[in-house]
């Protein structure tokens, strides 16, 4: 069951604060810090994802890559094997909507997941990876660490 | 990608790293800038009709709460006032399990009392409890109203620390109010016709 229940009404423009607030850190403060605040957001704010994760159980990863990637109204597909979770993204919500109201995009706009996911990752017997393919299209990789 | 639903969450925890690194107050005004992309063009122009155009969109997709129906969004054509809401984004930091910034709400007038600047307003806000999620947002287009406003409030029992506004940048607002004077006069215009 997902931590964060959210059914209400989206505001997405917040893609553009988000995208404003990757620059913003790392111009003034570096990419590793803006790295160490998205790997917090994994860790922290998503514990409950985490915390599953590290006692072995992905069920609420599960739940939170389908429904908000869902909700935002993504092209995706969600593969899931025993030891494997693989997400793509064919059009990326966030990016879209940068797009739409006109504002260049973050040249750390994937950060956002690639960090998140690691931070979810992080001390867990799980890794993940992002492979962009292309703009606003890539594969999110969650991987059952070999023992 | 961060989903816009988890977005002050991350706000919370870009705030705790700015906060440790004396960086707040300069990220207020960087997110003031990105926000004129919203509400520069429509204030300028419109003035108070253009804030409460932009906040009823932001009231109903950040799916803020009215406490009551008889209050909501106050206006006329002098003032705004938005203190009878649940504010949504500190609600989602209170249940947050990373914690929430104390700072979290500063950043409200932090970015928004800049652009009442630029468009000639003065604003009086009071952030009451930084743990509560309920504020007070009070714009006028007349100086003395607002003087008066933050003097009641303060002597209702309102926190002066808890209480921002731009008041000591009155000379500037006076100026943009008669640069925009034009422009607003060929919208209300353009509005009759």
């Amino acid at each position: 069951m997902l931590r964060y229940q959210e059914n209400n009404q989206l505001h997405r423009d917040f893609h553009g604060t988000t995208n404003t607030t990757l620059d913003y850190i790392a111009d003034n403060y570096g990419v590793d810090a803006l790295k160490s605040i998205l790997q917090d957001t994994g860790e922290k704010v998503y514990k409950s994802i985490h915390d599953k994760l590290a006692a072995g159980d992905a069920s609420e990863l599960l739940e939170h890559l389908n429904w908000f990637y869902f909700r935002e109204g993504a092209k995706y597909q969600l593969t899931v094997e025993p030891d494997e979770i693989k997400l793509e993204v064919f059009e990326c919500p966030a990016i879209r909507h940068l797009k739409k109201m006109g504002l260049p995009v973050s040249k750390h706009a994937c950060l956002q997941t690639s960090e998140v996911n690691a931070g979810m990752c992080k001390n867990t017997q799980w890794e993940s990876s992002v492979e962009v393919i292309g703009e606003g299209h890539c594969i999110q990789t969650f991987r059952k660490k070999e023992c | 990608m961060i989903p816009s639903d988890h977005f002050v969450r991350f706000y919370n925890e870009v705030f705790k790293f700015l906060d440790r690194n004396d960086g707040l107050e300069k990220y207020y005004l960087e997110i003031s800038r990105h926000q004129e992309h919203h509400c520069l063009d429509l204030f300028s122009r419109k003035g108070i009709a253009g804030m409460r155009e932009y906040w009823n969109v932001i009231a109903r997709e950040e799916n803020i709460i009215s406490k009551s129906k008889k209050k909501g969004i106050v206006t006329n054509t002098k003032m705004i006032s938005s203190d009878s809401h649940i504010c949504p984004s500190l609600t989602k930091n209170l249940d947050n399990d990373a914690g929430v910034c104390e700072k979290y709400c500063l950043h409200c007038p932090g970015w928004v009392i800049p652009i009442f600047t630029k468009t000639g307003f003065y604003c009086v806000y009071d952030l009451i409890n930084l743990l509560e999620p309920t504020c007070s947002m009070n714009v006028f287009a007349i100086r003395e109203e607002a003087e008066e406003f933050k003097q009641q409030r303060i002597a209702g029992g309102a926190d002066p620390a808890l209480i921002y506004d731009n008041l000591d940048k009155a000379d500037e607002i006076e100026a943009n109010k008669i640069r925009l004077a034009p422009l607003r006069a060929q919208e209300a215009a353009k509005a009759e016709n």
